[in-house]
């Protein structure tokens, strides 16, 4: 395939989950009507979701999930070294997610019990973020992934140019599809600190932003913290806020 | 009763009003968002960087309708990558065809440097003020340039050398960091060889090869004699770069009303729309890319 | 100009036969925010009854009916190395607004200016502000309206026509041909000395009633001088660069834009995206370099624009004193206040 006469990369991609919930996948293998030209992109030679067969010689390789086994180290690695192109693909992957909140804790015995009972259960005191194994290329920001900034970015490889993240936050696109801001209607919302790109969708459906994707650039949260005191909001809402995907530095 | 409103063709309305057919952007608002098609006709590589893409405006008609002034841009159209301005290098006496000298910096301009000849592209244009070339008549001439700013520059160096007889004494000042980022090699000795054009080179780091002058632009003073009652001077480089030249110049008793630089900022339309190029208390597409020093001496933020 | 007055149930009657006729948008109640005060915006409507005339503010600026958030000006159909543009020049179906107020007819007038009385004209806005017709509406002046402040509280031009309230009827402004015939299709006295005296009363009253203020005396040198002050920095580090004053401001026009490739690599689209000048890439340029780094001086930049560059190009601010972005901006940052902090 060619572009205005310049010849297109068709590099071979593999999908690869670590701990998730498969659900940013899931996205790609959910957008039917799209997935056919999707998958013209890129060879998939590698997608539990999609594919029976599997093939161990790609090119780029998308990482879902954080990295929280021994095992998983290794397999992460072994990646690494393979792949031309390595993605963090989603919010667990670009950050460490919800599966980070056990970082929180200081008593891990406690943590292990707590979630899994009895069960005998192998798992790393920390869990990491992709970027905290190895080096990483390219983020996928969102849990899950917004499918058609997930075909932009692919696409870009394709063109062989650099992909534009937005660098506004939610706000922005919130405004333009004309929503009453969620402060106006008494909700705490990180929609001034988050990464856009999302096109807004949970405050757009009445419910705050949870910063899955991320701080915008060089977001003002020193002074959000203000506003969010100063419209009557607890510290323990507004940490709930901040800490729920590890995706702000404290 | 009926109260529906009837719909107004502005369009042709306005095509009514202005009869002719003249393809004018400026005027008509039927030709806002036309874009010609132009060629890719050839590409010369100048440095690692930069190459030189000559273009032509696919159809005739348009063609021969496309005139540009010296220091002027047009907006060059990459379909599904953007729309960039870029100052046109090229002789203003050849219609319908331009050169761009073309850095490989952003999205837009990496693409381009893979397209091949052959390729189609588009332009808008062209946008802008120009070198006041006119008012320099029977003045004595200074083309400055500091790196990527020859490309600004060398429509004024064709004017200049096409209408030899309009000026008196012409100098070209043209300064690089490294030997190997200097553009337009190949002409130096055309330039040179026009009567009375004096053509002075230097860089900042040299190497090995450089066997020629060693420092600042501004160094290139010392080596001149200009009466500075009468001259005028065009300077484009890095905003660093032409702040301490002309105020070199202004030292040395050139009003700043005399000095012209171009100045570059992000552009989405060229055409005072978008806002993007806004510098100070004007737009850089309309009131610029070529302001005098004075003016921007006065424009905040400018420098 | 011409004056009438007209019953207040003619003209109900008036608007139901151009609802009926005409694709017509009306203040709605949209939503009520935590205190339970109702949030008002102009919408579709079908029905007369569907009009909420106890409307104090338009949440969100009818800038969008001409110039919308995002459009799509143009696209190319892609073939080898080659391509052919279609350009998309909108052709709607013509449509009425009413209610709005003065700032906002103003805010168009301004827009005009830029858009299509000079130089470039833009056909994207010109065809829908040819092909609306806009009935506007007097207003009470609410704790953040400083309109006033920059001249921006009447109306001298720039809708079909414009209403008073003065009790049971109201007293109509006519500004254009096509208001004019229409409204000889219905029953409107011409003033008397009665109106015209209520008239004037009303007009001292609204006067009275405002409390926000920004004083533009030499605001264009002082904002010169002041260019390199503190106070920037202190607005600067509250300011979150959201851009959500420049979504909600009546008269932001800047734009980026946006072209986006098929997956099929065979069309391009060129989007048109209303952007801010607060954002941080709003001047970065290709390569990285951004003329304009720091939050501060983007905010800064906005108040530049607003208050001195429009001033020199067109004698006139391009604020028209709506005090929505005061209103919208959680930081607080408000337009009278940022313009006294650099006066003092």
């Amino acid at each position: 395939m060619q572009y205005l006469g310049v010849e297109l990369i068709k590099p071979k991609a593999a999908f690869f989950d670590f701990s998730c919930c498969e659900g940013c996948q899931l996205q790609i293998a959910n957008n039917e009507n799209k997935l056919l030209d999707f998958i013209s992109l890129v060879e998939v030679v590698n997608f539990r979701e999609i594919l029976t067969e599997r093939n161990n010689d790609y090119d780029i390789a998308f990482i879902e999930g954080s990295i929280t086994r021994k095992d998983e180290i290794d397999r992460l690695k072994k990646i690494r070294e393979k792949a031309k192109i390595l993605v963090a693909f989603g919010t667990c992957a670009s950050f460490g997610g919800i599966n980070k909140l056990k970082n929180k804790f200081k008593d891990i015995e406690w943590v292990k019990k707590e979630v899994y009972g009895n069960c005998p259960i192998e798992t790393n005191d920390k869990v990491m973020a992709v970027n905290e194994v190895v080096k990483v290329d390219f983020y996928i920001y969102g849990c899950p992934v917004n499918k058609s900034e997930v075909e932009a970015i692919v696409q870009s490889i394709a063109l062989g140019r650099e992909f534009r993240y937005l660098k506004h936050p939610v706000c922005f696109r919130c405004k333009e599809k004309q929503n009453i801001c969620l402060y106006e209607m008494g909700k705490i919302c990180m929609g001034p600190l988050t990464r856009a790109g999302c096109g807004a969708r949970c405050p757009s459906n009445g419910n705050s932003c949870i910063g899955c994707r991320g701080p915008a650039e060089e977001p003002n949260i020193e002074f959000m913290k203000t506003i969010m005191i100063k419209n009557g909001f607890t510290e323990r809402q507004i940490r709930d806020k901040f800490e729920l995907f590890s995706a702000f530095k404290e | 009763m009926d109260l529906s409103l009837k719909y107004q063709d502005v369009l042709s309305d306005n095509k009514k009003i202005k009869t002719g057919g003249r393809l004018n952007r400026k005027t008509d608002l039927g030709n806002f968002e036309k874009t010609y098609k132009s060629e890719i006709t050839g590409i010369i590589e100048l440095t690692p960087l930069e190459k030189l893409f000559q273009i032509q405006i696919i159809d005739q008609d348009e063609r021969e309708r496309f005139s540009f002034k010296p220091g002027q841009f047009l907006m060059l159209e990459v379909p599904g990558f953007g729309e960039i301005p870029l100052s046109i290098s090229s002789s203003p006496s050849r219609r319908g065809v331009v050169e761009l000298c073309i850095r490989k910096q952003g999205r837009v301009t990496k693409f381009l440097h893979k397209m091949q000849r052959g390729a189609s592209v588009g332009i808008k244009g062209p946008f802008g003020t120009h070198f006041p070339m006119e008012k320099f008549a029977n003045a004595n001439v200074l083309l400055i340039a500091g790196g990527l700013g020859l490309a600004a520059l060398r429509s004024a160096i064709y004017y200049v050398e096409e209408n030899r007889n309009m000026f008196k004494d012409i100098f070209i000042m043209y300064g690089t960091n490294d030997p190997n980022q200097m553009l337009f090699t190949y002409q130096y000795e055309t330039w040179k060889k026009t009567d009375g054009i004096k053509l002075f080179t230097i860089v900042q780091n040299p190497d090995k090869k450089w066997s020629g002058r060693v420092g600042l632009i501004t160094d290139l003073f010392n080596e001149i004699v200009i009466d500075t009652s009468n001259t005028h001077a065009i300077v484009c480089g890095p905003p660093v770069m032409f702040k301490f030249v002309c105020n070199k110049l202004n030292d040395l008793g050139i009003p700043m009303e005399n000095m012209f630089v171009s100045l570059e900022r992000r552009m989405h339309c060229g055409m005072g729309k978008c806002c993007r190029c806004n510098v100070g208390s004007t737009y850089t597409c309309l009131s610029g890319p070529v302001f005098d020093y004075w003016t921007v001496m006065n424009l905040k933020e400018a420098i | 100009m011409i004056f009438k007055t007209i019953d207040k149930k003619d003209f109900n009657k008036f608007l139901e036969i151009l609802i009926e006729n005409n694709s017509f948008f009306a203040p709605q109640k949209i939503a009520k925010d935590k205190n339970n005060k109702p949030i008002y915006d102009l919408r579709l409507v079908n029905d007369f009854k569907e009009i909420d005339f106890n409307y104090d503010i338009l949440k969100y600026p009818p800038r969008r009916f001409f110039l919308p958030y995002r459009e799509a000006i143009s696209s190319f159909e892609i073939k080898n190395s080659s391509w052919q543009q279609n350009i998309n020049y909108e052709t709607k179906v013509p449509r009425i607004l009413l209610g709005l107020h003065p700032c906002d007819i103003n805010s168009l007038n301004k827009l005009d200016k830029v858009l299509m009385l000079g130089d470039y004209p833009s056909p994207y806005y010109t065809i829908r502000r040819k092909n609306t017709f806009i009935i506007g509406m007097d207003c009470d002046p609410k704790p953040f309206c400083f309109c006033r402040s920059v001249g921006t509280h009447t109306v001298q031009h720039g809708c079909d026509m414009f209403l008073i309230d003065i009790g049971d009827r109201y007293f109509i402004e006519i500004f254009s041909n096509v208001a004019f015939d229409f409204l000889k299709k219905v029953t409107t006295k011409d003033i008397t000395k009665k109106d015209d005296d209520e008239y004037k009363r009303i007009r001292r009253l609204k006067a009275e009633k405002f409390t926000a203020k920004i004083d533009v005396t030499d605001l264009t040198k002082i904002l010169d001088m002041e260019f390199q002050s503190d106070v920037w920095k202190e607005w600067g580090d509250k300011c979150l660069g959201c851009g959500s004053c420049a979504r909600v401001c009546p008269t932001c026009y800047c734009y980026g834009i946006e072209e986006k490739i098929d997956l099929k690599f065979q069309q391009a689209e060129k989007l048109k995206i209303l952007h801010a000048c607060t954002l941080i890439d709003f001047a970065e340029v290709a390569g990285g370099f951004n003329f304009r780094p720091e939050r501060h001086i983007r905010l800064k930049y906005r108040y530049y624009h607003k208050h001195r560059g429009f001033v020199e190009a067109y004698e006139e601010s391009l604020c028209v004193g709506c005090g929505r972005c005061g209103e919208a901006c959680l930081a607080g940052i408000t337009v009278p206040e940022v313009i006294s902090s650099i006066r003092e």
